[in-house]
């Protein structure tokens, strides 16, 4: 069986900086993995490459054994790869209910005029998530990061992924907010949802994955179990040196 | 050969002039001031009726002309840059309207009608059978030593540093303490001066009417398109590309075509090389 | 589509208003209530592309040119009926439109506007020059042939076309097409990622807005009876039809409806005090104090007192 996600020798380079220097690494169907690293060490570069938002300079990337190095963001959703963002960034003049809506919608122009919204669906999503059926008519506005959060999960669990990428799902959120938005991941790892997963929370991470990578520098440093990683002499050395 | 030398190169250095003080607005505020052109609009006329109306000195008319823009280009800042904070959708729109109300409002003082400008310093030089009008001359020499002197304002100054600065990374010369704030509104100031003096010389060129705002602007835009922004030396090189093909176009094609080869530069850039010719940072 | 009770009330009335107009209205009035109608079709066609994906086209006066051009010359040249040379002049709109746009889609923000401009400055000199027995040069063509005689029968015509336009835009836009361009206005990195493609979206809206474009073009030009290019491509015709958009409240349908009659009739009212040119001033004048004050626009006013009204217990 091909890995659901598999990455060889990806480079990325802004200007002089190496912001991806030769990363390989590779998540199996149904595994969550945790990718972890100190402010700049590239792993939101990683994601962006992933989904076709920057291009890589070198490298490629296979989604369930199929090579989708080239091609555009809509087709890489298309093929099963969806993914949050470390800023909430819903479409602002949109209620709730829309910003899902957009999500749902069919890859053909024609379909997308021939049948209205399904109401049905966006609330579902909604509910799933954790937002209340009141605020599916709110502006992005008028919610909380918490609820911001939750929209964005909404939004990409919208597009049907099998494997999501998931950037600081926790940071600005209360402790409880990251306790429901820690079940809610669970949930979804229950009916086999793949995961790779950004966080500085370590704790809040460490019980929703399988296995961690760790990066710094735009390098690979260690990838193994979380226990492993974590005492990784280059690790700990990475997170001193950043702190 | 000689004369499409000469011209090409009173052309260009009057269109470097014109080019500079929207490449200046676009650089360090990110902004693509659609009313540019009218700044060269109101400097033409503002000469027109002080040195030619009531018979001023005509280097006093300049000089009021600059004060014009220089006061247009502050007040547009605080009116209508800085209330719109950054939506740049909407600062290019209503400079697109402020420059139609300005063509009118020009309608409305002077008339409909086209005006000659009489030559700042009269005279004509004939040069291997090529007329050179002694203004045209004075424009493009004028325009070289306010080119000379802005780079050396940007490069030596404070103030011309923090616009480099500002122009580089604003969020990085903001950390440093640099007040944008200050910088914005000198550039737009500058922006002006330079814009309504250049129209005096592109009127005295061409004619002054209340249309006129239109062409400059291209010819600006294309210089940012084509060249990049930010460097004074891009600007230089450009106008000189856009000045010597629409002198080459006039005398050896057609002269109604003039501007055809600056349109399809700007399309062809912009459509194969997004970029710029010579690079730009961000697009 | 949600269509609800009112919104059927709400069209009827708008219709059924337009239609008995004439009977309470001067010939004079008349007539301009036709340029406001013709206004309106091309403020609803440049919305349908820049009001709502925000990629604004200086050029649009282009599409307009060549819808125009196409009917004018097949008609006076070549003796083709004008029921013919209307569809094709559409086509044309829309395939020429796309010929010459399509790279630019690609383009971002603020360039997409300046190469609509520089395509529409191109496109002005070059209908001067190039075959001049065909396009009439700069002095253009008169005598086409016109499709009604009398105020009553052309307003008739050109409320008509416009409704249809705006209510058929009016439905498209309600459906989740709408939903898809107006979030490209909003976030057009969020829509890739989304899954949906940009480019093919704003091509879509491209081609509607180039076929109303192109058919209010043809049919314009065969309401005056004649065609002069720098009428067709002057930047004050692009602006009023921005402006007409804009001041209405872009994205919306009854936006460019309610701008380009708001604009017409305040141009005609000034008439008497400013016969001339200077009209726009006072007009430019008041666009940009309302834009600044509302930039989205008139509609949006009465949008949102019946929010507020709804909101209300
Ligand atoms: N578009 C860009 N242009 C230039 N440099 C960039 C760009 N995007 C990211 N970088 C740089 O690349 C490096 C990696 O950035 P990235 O955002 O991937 O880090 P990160 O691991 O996600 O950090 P954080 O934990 O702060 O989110 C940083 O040094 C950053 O400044
Ligand atoms: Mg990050």
């Amino acid at each position: 069986m091909s890995a659901a996600l598999d990455i060889k020798g990806l480079v990325k380079r802004f200007g002089g900086l190496v912001a991806t220097n030769e990363v390989s690494f590779s998540v199996k169907p149904g595994e969550s993995v945790g990718l972890i690293g100190p402010n700049g060490a590239g792993k939101t570069t990683i994601f962006s490459q992933i989904m076709g938002e920057l291009r890589q300079d070198a490298g490629h990337i296979a989604l369930d054994g199929t090579d989708i190095s080239h091609l555009p963001t809509p087709r890489r959703i298309r093929a099963g790869v969806s993914r949050t963002y470390q800023v909430p960034r819903p479409f602002s003049d949109m209620s709730v209910a829309e910003n899902i809506r957009v999500g749902l919608m069919p890859d053909s122009i024609w379909q997308m005029i021939r049948y209205g919204p399904n109401h049905d669906r966006e609330s579902e999503l909604a509910l799933s998530v954790g937002l209340t059926k009141e605020q599916l008519q709110r502006q992005p506005s008028e919610l909380s990061m918490g609820d911001l959060r939750k929209l964005e999960m909404a939004r990409t669990l919208a597009t049907a992924p099998r494997l999501m990428l998931l950037d600081e799902v926790f940071a600005g959120l209360t402790v409880n907010e990251i306790a429901i938005m820690s079940s809610l991941v669970q949930s979804m790892r229950d009916d086999g949802m793949t995961f790779l997963i950004v966080s500085h929370d370590l704790k809040a991470l460490e019980p929703l994955i399988d296995r961690a990578i760790a990066i710094d520098q735009g390098r690979l440093i260690a990838d193994g179990s979380y226990a492993e990683v974590i005492a990784d002499a280059d690790v700990r050395a990475s997170y001193l040196g950043a702190a | 050969m000689l004369q499409v030398l000469i011209q090409g190169l009173l052309l260009s250095g009057l269109y470097a002039l014109i080019a500079v003080g929207f490449t200046l607005i676009f650089s360090v505020g990110r902004v693509l001031n659609l009313a540019y052109g009218a700044y060269l609009l109101i400097g033409g006329y503002v000469y027109f009726h002080f040195a030619q109306t009531l018979g001023l000195p005509k280097f006093a008319g300049v000089a009021l002309a600059g004060i014009f823009g220089c006061a247009m280009g502050v007040l547009k800042y605080q009116l209508l840059v800085k209330p719109l904070k950054g939506n740049h959708v909407a600062i290019e729109i209503s400079s697109l309207i402020l420059a139609v109300f300005l063509q009118y409002a020009v309608v409305f003082a002077f008339g409909d009608s086209s005006k000659i400008l009489l030559p700042i310093i009269p005279g004509v030089e004939r040069v291997a059978g090529a007329a050179i009008p002694y203004s045209n001359l004075f424009a493009a020499i004028a325009s070289w030593i306010i080119l000379i002197a802005l780079w050396a304002y940007v490069r030596f100054t404070h103030m011309g540093r923090a616009m480099q600065a500002v122009s580089m990374d604003a969020k990085g010369a903001a950390i440093s303490g640099i007040d944008a704030n200050r910088v914005n509104m000198t550039t737009w100031a500058i922006s002006g001066t330079l814009g309504a003096i250049a129209g005096v010389f592109f009127a005295s060129y061409t004619q002054l009417y209340p249309g006129m705002w239109v062409a400059p602007l291209i010819v600006a835009v294309a210089v940012v398109i084509v060249g990049g922004i930010g460097s004074i030396m891009g600007t230089l090189l450009v106008a000189h590309i856009i000045g010597f093909l629409e002198v080459l176009t006039s005398s050896l094609i057609a002269p109604e075509l003039r501007g055809v080869f600056t349109m399809v530069l700007i399309i062809a850039i912009l459509v194969l090389r997004p970029q710029g010719l010579l690079g730009r940072e961000e697009l | 589509m949600g269509l609800r009770w009112y919104h059927y009330v709400l069209w009827a009335a708008f219709i059924g208003g337009m239609f008995v107009l004439p009977e309470f209205v001067s010939r004079g009035t008349l007539r301009t209530l036709i340029f406001a109608n013709f206004l309106a079709i091309f403020a609803i066609s440049w919305d349908a592309l820049s009001g709502r994906t925000g990629y604004i086209s200086f050029g649009h006066t282009f599409l307009i040119g060549i819808g125009a051009y196409t009917t004018a010359i097949l008609t006076k040249r070549f003796g083709v009926p004008v029921e013919v040379s209307i569809p094709l002049a559409v086509i044309a709109t829309m395939i020429g439109g796309l010929i010459v746009l399509l790279p630019a889609l690609r383009i971002r923000g603020s360039y997409f506007a300046l190469v609509t401009l520089a395509m529409m400055e191109l496109i002005y000199q070059l209908v001067q020059v190039i075959r001049p027995d065909l396009t009439g040069g700069t002095r253009g063509m008169s005598g086409l042939p016109t499709l009604t005689r009398g105020a009553a029968n052309g307003y008739y015509m050109s409320v008509s076309l416009m409704l249809a336009i705006a209510l058929s835009t009016w439905l498209l836009m309600r459906t989740r097409l709408g939903t898809a361009l107006w979030a490209i206005g909003m976030n057009e990195d969020a829509v890739a990622g989304s899954g949906l493609s940009p480019t093919r979206l704003k091509m879509i809206a491209f081609l509607t807005s180039a076929f109303i474009a192109g058919l209010g073009g043809a049919v314009y030009i065969h309401y005056l009876g004649s065609i002069a290019p720098r009428a067709l491509f002057d930047i004050n015709f692009v602006f009023t039809i921005i402006v007409a958009a804009l001041i209405g409240g872009a994205g919306t349908i009854v936006g460019p409806i309610i701008g380009a009659f708001f604009l017409t009739f305040l141009l005609e009212y000034l008439r008497p005090w400013l016969p001339g040119a200077e009209r726009y001033m006072v007009y430019a004048g008041l666009a940009l104090i309302l834009y600044m004050v509302q930039p989205k626009g008139l509609a949006s006013l009465v949008t949102d007192a019946a929010a507020r009204l709804r909101r209300a217990p």
